[in-house]
């Protein structure tokens, strides 16, 4: 042991030392918990799509029954669409293209049909997607077509079919054991093509092909079919801006509303999450200053060792090296214990949560362990500037 | 280090008193490595200041201390460490032992610094002064004159150009201080160091080559 700590430890009080780990201990455990668990339970809300922005509003006309009886269509013509791109807060616009002929399609997973039905398809802009152009390009005359599948399709599966059937669940990473078989009737011709899923969509809620694809089979399949989209997709620099609402409501248009409710509840878990990190900060500092409270008084009742050390040549950084290393076990230690107490308190609800929402299997303790890092350097640091400080008091004799 | 000067060095304690009457205050005075020195001074006329202000903790003066030239208000800490454990080494008159740590353990944390003497040389010194059996016990338990002999082993475990003793045998029989001046001035010697000596009249017997009145 070395000297300089056997002189400098005497006056270590075990009791303020114990007081500042627990309450360092609890307040820890709360702000890092706090985060982890928002961290967790923010995707189920948040979800993107990997490959849309969220930036974009897919807009469409009200369908009501004034609307219906009167025969009045609710798609988009020509006029409406140069109106919205004309407007101040409007980037691109986009429309979505449907199929002008008949589809069925079946889906397989793992050699089981899961679903057969009569169905369509439904294309936007290619710019408006973004996965890398060689998955989501289609080669004419080719038999396979990418395409893009609502989240919903997979839910059904995962939680109804699946189970009963013990097959396996299906996770985004997985989505290639799909097995989606298409036929496709029209203009005299008669054909059967696959599809390879490249991504589950939260936010749409059809069936996309590219938009290459759509072209040549609807010339192909119904050269003398045409009708105008029932909605169109719109990127806004501002999602907030107030004139967007007003346009919408001015015209009688709507927006779909599912990313709204998901940023109501967003915001209030991120509030809530909020309230309780604070009070876990709050803990915190009081557990700091305690720590430091007794760190002064030490280094006040050592103050001659501390001072007759520097007078027979012991450095300031040597001699406060001892406090600012206690500090630094101190605060190693509780970060460590903290994390451990998390990982056995997310296992409890990850584990319900991921019997909820299968896809957000791959969430790791890294928030966690992050902003406990983080947390750590910042405290210790500051622990080490003070201890420093007071040394160099004794230095200069204040 | 080869010189320390004093220029019209006045300690603010005494500014303001025309009645000051010393070889040192307000007076420019030299000490120059490789000889000895006296400094002697009643009660209250300084003597802890004047080692002060060498040792670089106190400041409160107005003239300059230089060190080789150097203004010593414009040593850094760094540098102020460096001296402090390879140019000057200072006997406190308060001793500043640590009371919870042996008496080898007191001269071992500064050695354990400068790495400067073997074991067995400190425990030659031990013997010499007559307190081999009191190696382990705690400073705290030992009386003053056996605590000084200890600080003066703590002072002599370093290289140093000057030696500054302030009331090295204040509590010393004539035999013990005798030895302490013997071990003191063979360590000087070797090392070709300038010694200053603080006294309020008992003092080690030495062949002072200069003795400045505070």
């Amino acid at each position: 042991m070395s000297l300089v700590w056997k002189l400098l430890r005497s006056h270590v009080s075990v009791p303020q030392l114990t007081g500042f780990f627990f309450a360092n201990l609890f307040g820890m455990f709360i702000v890092l918990l706090g985060f982890q668990f928002y961290r967790d339970v923010l995707p189920v809300f948040t979800a993107q799509d990997s490959f849309m922005r969220s930036d974009y509003l897919i807009l469409s006309k009200k369908v009501g029954t004034a609307a219906a009886l009167s025969g009045r269509t609710h798609s988009f013509d020509g006029a409406e669409r140069d109106d919205v791109a004309r407007q101040s807060f409007a980037g691109k616009v986009g429309k979505f293209t449907s199929t002008e002929y008949k589809v069925d399609a079946n889906m397989g997973i793992a050699g089981h049909s899961v679903l057969s039905s009569e169905l369509f398809f439904e294309s936007v802009p290619d710019d408006f997607i973004d996965i890398p152009l060689k998955d989501w390009h289609y080669e004419e005359g080719s038999k396979e077509i990418p395409i893009i599948l609502p989240r919903t399709y997979i839910n059904m599966y995962n939680f109804g079919f699946a189970q009963t059937h013990s097959l396996p669940k299906i996770s985004d990473g997985l989505v290639g054991m799909i097995d989606f078989r298409i036929f496709i009737q029209g203009n005299g011709h008669n054909d059967l093509y696959s599809g390879r899923v490249v991504g589950l969509s939260n936010r749409l809620t059809t069936i996309l092909v590219p938009q290459s694809f759509m072209d040549w089979s609807n010339a192909y399949y119904a050269p003398d079919a045409h009708s105008d989209p029932t909605r169109l997709l719109l990127e806004v620099s501002n999602p907030a801006d107030e004139s967007i609402a007003k346009y919408i409501d001015a015209k009688g248009y709507e927006v779909e509303s599912d990313k709204l409710q998901a940023e109501k509840t967003t915001y209030f878990l991120r509030m809530i999450v909020s309230l309780v990190m604070a009070v876990g900060l709050v803990i915190s500092a009081l557990s700091f200053y305690i720590l430091m409270l007794s760190i002064y008084l030490l280094v006040q009742k050592n103050s001659a060792k501390l001072e007759n050390l520097l007078l027979i040549g012991y450095t300031p950084a040597r001699v406060a090296m001892p406090y600012q290393m206690l500090a630094a076990v101190l605060n190693i230690i509780v970060l460590l214990l903290t994390l451990i107490l998390i990982y056995v308190v997310r296992g409890y609800y990850m584990d319900m949560i991921v019997a909820v929402f299968p896809q957000l299997e791959s969430a790791t303790l890294l928030p966690a362990i992050l902003a406990g890092l983080l947390l750590l350097v910042i405290v210790t640091v500051l622990n080490v500037l003070i201890i420093r400080n007071k040394v160099m008091k004794i230095w200069y004799g204040k | 280090m080869e010189t320390i000067e004093f220029h019209s060095v006045l300690p603010q304690v005494f500014a303001g008193r025309g009645d000051i009457v010393s070889d040192v205050w307000r007076k420019d005075v030299s000490f120059d490595k490789g000889r000895l020195y006296l400094v002697e001074a009643e009660s209250g006329k300084g003597k802890s200041t004047f080692c002060s202000y060498i040792m670089g903790y106190r400041h409160d003066y107005s003239g300059d201390v230089l060190m080789d030239g150097k203004n010593v208000r414009d040593i850094g800490i760094k540098e102020w460490t460096g001296i402090r454990r390879n140019n000057i080494s200072y006997l406190f008159q308060e001793l500043r032992l640590f009371p919870e740590l042996t008496a080898f353990e007191n001269v071992e944390i500064k050695n354990r610094l400068t790495g400067f003497k073997t074991r067995s040389d400190i425990e030659r010194w031990f013997d010499m002064l007559g307190i081999a059996d009191k190696m382990n016990t705690r400073v705290g338990q030992m009386s003053f004159g056996q605590q000084q002999r200890v600080a003066m082993m703590r002072a002599l475990v370093q290289p140093f150009d000057f030696i500054l003793a302030d009331e090295p045998v204040s509590h010393l029989d004539e035999g013990n201080s005798a030895i302490m001046g013997d071990i003191m001035m063979t360590e000087a010697r070797a090392q070709g160091a300038g010694v200053i000596v603080t006294s309020i009249g008992k003092h080690m017997a030495l062949d002072y080559e200069k003795v400045y009145r505070l």
